[in-house]
């Protein structure tokens, strides 16, 4: 025990010439632009973006108009042949009805039992069928089609 | 359903007549020049279409629109049958942009074979294709077909009569008849 005391110490004390001082400077990050040069940056982007929005907007508004142009130009044609398609289903459509109801007594075409449904209306007034009703004879699956696929797309 | 009988349908012989069998890129390769061709019939039919409002009353000036269309197509098949099929093959075939839900790009990427087609048509058939936005512009179209009448205002037999003209008029209460002001 007596020993181990003797065991030359060696105490802990600064390196020779002492400590390096301690870096408590502040070490900011290199500047790259003033205040004042990050404004007029700031403008001259954004003015000239606006002239590049100002030019394509200028360019796509007229693609619009001529595509437009292209779609009313065929309007007419296309809107003729709906017509007269539309105008044959309709007359499918109440043909269908009459068949399905012809054993229902007091049963008239297009009423509740001659209650019409537009009684203010003249009788010739054609007033154009609701989708479902327009849709009510034919198959579900076209139903479905048209409603949820055809419309949507 | 809607339809009673006193309703007037045309028979199915009446509506059908020979319709165009063509595709979405045929029909916009040949769009401007058909509108120019046709647009007498075209304007007769919509103005009678938006002024009746009901399909039953211009299937004359429908079918009318239909077989100037036919006409149309089956001329430019005999004057210009390659450079159409070359254009309506190059609209067929661009992959068009869809920008803010409307499809662009499908009209002006063909530009090359477009001018071949109108060069074509000018030369065969005399037609030119119209200006920048034609089919755009609000348009007057003198028609034969007399107009559809108005409907009357409805007279109502016992409605409550209104004040004489030489009722007397007293001065307002609070000095105003701003009413919402000043009750």
């Amino acid at each position: 025990m007596a020993e181990a005391c003797q065991v030359a110490r060696k105490q802990d004390l600064p390196p020779p010439g002492g400590y390096k001082p301690i870096p408590y400077k502040r070490l900011p990050a290199k500047q790259l632009f003033s205040g004042y040069t990050m404004f007029a940056g700031f403008l001259g982007i954004t003015a000239v973006s606006s002239y590049l929005y100002y030019l394509t907007s200028k360019k796509i508004t007229k693609q619009e108009i001529e595509m437009r142009s292209a779609k009313m130009a065929i309007y007419p044609m296309l809107l003729a042949e709906r017509d007269r398609e539309f105008l044959k289903q309709l007359r499918k459509n109440r043909d269908a009805e009459a068949e399905l109801m012809r054993d229902v007594p007091g049963w008239e075409v297009g009423t509740y039992y001659g209650e019409r449904v537009y009684k203010n209306l003249p009788p010739d007034t054609l007033v154009q069928p609701i989708f479902h009703e327009y849709y009510a004879h034919c198959n579900p699956t076209d139903w479905f089609q048209r409603a949820y696929i055809k419309l949507r797309s | 359903m809607v339809l009673t009988a006193d309703i007037h349908l045309p028979e199915e012989s009446e509506l059908t007549v020979e319709e165009i069998n063509l595709s979405t890129a045929t029909l916009r390769a040949g769009s401007f020049h058909l509108g120019k061709y046709c647009e007498q019939a075209n304007n007769e039919f919509m103005l009678c279409r938006f002024e009746e409002n009901d399909p039953r009353k211009c299937i004359n000036e429908g079918k009318a629109v239909t077989a100037c269309s036919l006409e149309f197509f089956r001329k430019v098949k005999k004057a210009c049958l390659a450079e159409f099929n070359q254009y309506t093959n190059c609209i067929d075939k661009i992959k068009p942009l869809y920008t803010f839900s409307i499809i662009i790009n499908i009209v002006f990427s063909c530009r090359k074979t477009q001018g071949v087609f109108d060069k074509c048509m000018l030369e065969n058939l005399n037609l030119e294709r119209p200006p920048f936005g034609y089919f755009c512009e609000a348009r007057v179209h003198e028609t034969k077909r007399p107009k559809p009448p108005v409907e009357e205002k409805a007279v109502y037999p016992d409605a409550t009569p209104g004040l004489p003209e030489n009722a007397e008029k007293h001065p307002a209460r609070f000095g105003s008849r701003f009413y919402w002001m000043t009750e």
